[in-house]
């Protein structure tokens, strides 16, 4: 239980950090108003743009389903199981 | 450990009285559930297991002569403390390069700004300089006040830093956890709200809430959570089953 609680907490931490500083690179317009959240104000976006924010949004989901995974979905499974076995013993 | 064993030492391995039972043996929660003592005999049942068990790692370890076992300080800790530090370092770093903070223009030193505060950990002790609605006027002085609503407010630093600092002699601090003493629990947290709603209070001007309600809510609302914490804390005791755990190393099996 330990093990999956640090394995969420892992995906949330390394997700969270990669899409921070990527949205600090592309959604921060500046530095008084939105943070992170602000509006994509990119021109022309080049290919290192278009995988930054690809990549920014892949971090965000990482961060969300990682955790949502560990803490909900497998112990879940597990309890599911161990009534299912317990209910056929 | 054998269970051949005839001596009349205390025994821990499962034989005997039968209060810890071998490994293969542990009595599944519904069978623990049907023992007729119940409770006290669970808990007993469970520390004695943990004693027991601290008593075989003792035994099969290679460190029998030693009091405390535990990691030498050269390398386990050094190499745990060295991971953490660089850990720390490396995110300081990372931070640091990837965003970096804006720079914005220095501060115009002839120019006063239009809402004076100071940083934001010393807003207490400036909304304590805001309580002039406190200050009494005397009958007894013709409607006058004692002192200076400023001097009031200085006087109330005082206070609120003399009762932080007498606290640590009327309560020892020998609880560790809330539970255990509810009243000091609730006081603790009275203060800890109490620090927040004055400092709500000394930017009275920037909180969207009528002024006097602000002003009253400074007061109320650390009173109620103090109250509600008393009541929770209170409650919890009852199944925390702190004084049964508190008894540990005077517990006997019960008859």
């Amino acid at each position: 239980m330990a093990d999956e609680f640090i394995k969420g907490f892992a995906a949330l931490m390394v997700g969270g950090l990669g899409w921070m500083t990527i949205a600090g690179w592309y959604r921060t317009p500046s530095f008084e108003g939105a943070q992170l959240i602000g509006e994509v104000t990119v021109e022309e976006p080049t290919v290192f743009d278009t995988t930054a924010l690809l990549l920014m949004d892949a971090f965000f989901w990482f961060a969300i389903f990682g955790c949502l995974t560990f803490w909900v979905v497998i112990p879940l499974f597990g309890e599911l199981r161990a009534y299912l076995d317990e209910r056929s013993a | 450990m054998s269970d051949n064993e005839s001596d009349d030492d205390v025994r821990t391995d499962g034989s005997g009285s039968g209060i810890v039972a071998p490994d293969d043996e542990t009595p599944s929660w519904s069978e623990r559930k049907q023992r007729t003592q119940g409770l006290s005999r669970l808990t007993y049942e469970y520390f004695e297991r943990g004693r027991r068990e601290d008593q075989d790692l003792r035994q099969q370890s290679d460190y029998v002569e030693r009091d405390v076992l535990a990691f030498p300080a050269w390398p386990h800790e050094m190499m745990r403390n060295l991971a953490l530090t660089s850990f720390f370092v490396g995110m300081i770093l990372f931070v640091a390069a990837a965003l970096p903070p804006e720079m914005p223009n220095p501060a115009n030193s002839g120019v006063t700004p239009a809402i004076i505060l100071p940083d934001w950990y010393l807003y207490w002790s400036f909304g304590l300089l805001k309580l002039g609605p406190l200050n009494p006027d005397l009958a007894i002085l013709g409607g006058q006040k004692i002192m200076a609503d400023r001097t009031y407010g200085v006087l109330a630093n005082v206070v609120v830093v003399g009762f932080v600092a007498i606290v640590p002699f009327l309560n020892k601090g020998s609880a560790r956890r809330p539970v255990e003493q509810p009243f000091w629990a609730a006081v603790g947290m009275s203060g800890v709200v109490f620090s927040l709603t004055i400092a709500a209070l000394s930017i009275k001007n920037l909180i969207p809430m009528d002024s006097h309600l602000l002003f009253d809510l400074t007061f109320l609302v650390p009173i109620v959570s103090a109250t509600i914490t008393y009541a929770v804390l209170k409650t919890m005791r009852e199944g925390y089953m702190f004084t049964l755990n508190r008894r540990y190393y005077r517990l006997r099996p019960p008859k």
